[in-house]
């Protein structure tokens, strides 16, 4: 018998993540190769280096339209209310997995909805500088390198978070990953991590 | 001394920021020099590149100056700049010839991501190979002479080679060549710079007082040096009056590199160090936990 199972996330927002994730891991590779010269062989994952420099671009215009339905789709659930406060002041038993000593969380805990908003904002520094660097002739040379100081970093930011979210979403909590795949959680999963969420379930 | 193509630095390779050393020493280190004052304006220079390094030839129209070419392009590599200035009561022609600087510190070499598509030889020439370009146009924001352009048909970008196939079998480069006035100078780089240092003398004893020679520290010095009459009005000749192009950014974008590395692997090593301190937290566990 298999195990009652919820629905988390529906088909589209499936696609928009997926999207959003395909294509930040090839922007990321492609980025790193142009930023450290000892991984400029990863250009060949994509055709090569002339390749790789103009599709970058272009993945990222398709990056930054799944991002913007992501941002419309999520951003309804997630503004931070009182126990998430709550949640974030007991963040280290919710690592040490002290799940008794945290608050119960709603759909979605307070850090997932940092890093959304994180997420959101690291999207608007990669669009701004990003569109410069795409069209490097309508600018100047000084305000370009700016640009493309701030677009590494914001990268490297985004490729910490995106080490985290995968951690998080696979290896640390079993069965999370599911949500994304097929779209269907486990009840036991929903009310180990998100009971306030699994509570509304039950009750509807 | 022989003439070699010995390499100083490949862009994209750690000898962008180290300078490989020479293993023949002692290759002969050459310049330019540019003596405005001598210009006489007949763009014989312009030809002579145009035709030894067979560039196609583009339609120019009439825009109320001597000026062939409104800009450089990645079919025209050297443009006479005929900048119409007033020095006193006098409407002068600053010309300026505008071509690749040739940099000793190569800002364009150090911006560029893609290993071998910029090369700096010991003999101090800064040349591009298009067989290796991405076109990014990275060189172009980290000159900071405004001299590489982009070519939209072979989305590579182009700028002077100071002749480097000439100057490795002993000749000048075909402008220096053509000039029929000696304006254009060629020879190792320590012999221009004493007679640069001769000219500017020559020029302050004849009431040019602020003649000078224009060789910016900013870059490390250049291997086309200017002479130029009026040193106190370098931007009248369109030149820069500080650029700069020194590793610098360089070492702040490996600065950068550097702590996204460490950021990186950060981020892997603590999702490590908590997976195998508290492991994972899965539902299934609960069941196992005898009920209280």
């Amino acid at each position: 018998m298999s195990p009652p199972r919820l629905l988390r996330f529906t088909f589209f927002q499936r696609a928009v993540h997926w999207v959003v994730g395909v294509t930040f891991v090839v922007l990321l590779l492609t980025g790193l190769a142009f930023s450290y010269p000892s991984l400029f062989w990863l250009t060949t994952l994509i055709g090569g280096g002339p390749a790789a420099r103009v599709l970058h671009p272009q993945i990222g215009a398709v990056f930054a339209i799944g991002l913007l339905f992501m941002f419309v789709l999520w951003v309804r659930d997630m503004f931070l209310d009182a126990p998430d406060r709550q949640w974030l002041g007991a963040i280290k038993h919710y690592a040490a997995h002290e799940h008794d000593k945290v608050p119960p969380a709603g759909k979605y805990n307070a850090g997932q909805k940092l890093f959304f908003w994180v997420q959101s904002l690291l999207g608007v520094v990669f669009v701004a500088t990003g569109l410069l660097l795409w069209f490097p002739e309508s600018f100047g040379p000084g305000l370009l390198n700016t640009m493309r100081l701030l677009h590494y970093a914001a990268a490297l930011s985004g490729g910490l978070l995106l080490i985290l979210h995968v951690y998080l979403g696979t290896v640390a909590y079993p069965g999370t990953a599911r949500g994304m795949i097929d779209g269907k959680v486990t009840t036991a999963w929903a009310r180990l991590h998100h009971p306030r969420w699994s509570g509304e379930r039950v009750e509807h | 001394m022989p003439d070699t193509l010995a390499i100083k630095r490949i862009s994209a390779t750690p000898s962008a920021l180290i300078p490989l050393e020479s293993l023949r020493s002692g290759g002969p280190v050459y310049s330019k020099l540019v003596d405005i004052s001598k210009c006489i304006g007949c763009k014989g220079c312009e030809v002579a590149c145009k035709e030894w390094n067979d560039l196609k030839v583009e339609q120019t129209a009439n825009f109320g100056s001597m000026q062939s070419h409104k800009d450089l392009s990645s079919n025209t590599w050297l443009l006479m700049r005929f900048n119409e200035v007033e020095v006193g009561d006098d409407l002068q022609w600053l010309i300026k010839k505008d071509a690749c600087l040739h940099c000793e510190e190569p800002g364009c070499l150090f911006a560029c991501p893609a290993p071998g598509a910029i090369v700096q030889y010991q003999n101090g020439i800064v040349d591009f190979n298009q067989d290796q370009c991405i076109g990014c146009q990275n060189c172009v924001s980290g000159c900071p002479f405004d001299i590489p352009r982009f070519d939209k048909s072979t989305k590579t970008v182009a700028k002077c080679n100071m002749c480097i196939d000439r100057v490795e079998v002993g000749l000048e480069p075909a402008c220096v060549k053509t000039c029929p006035t000696n304006a254009i100078q060629w020879g190792i780089k320590e012999d221009m710079l004493a007679l640069a240092e001769k000219k500017v003398e020559t020029m302050k004893r004849r009431g040019y007082e602020h003649a000078a020679l224009y060789n910016p520290g900013g870059v490390g010095g250049t291997h086309m040096m200017y002479v130029v009459p009026h040193g106190d009005r370098l931007e009248d000749y369109s030149l820069p009056a500080h650029p700069v192009a020194s590793p610098a950014p360089l070492h702040g974008l490996s600065v950068l590199r550097r702590v996204g590395s460490y950021l990186l692997g950060f981020g892997v090593v603590s999702a490590l160090a908590h997976f195998l301190a508290v492991g994972p937290e899965s539902p299934e566990d609960e069941a196992w936990e005898p009920k209280p």
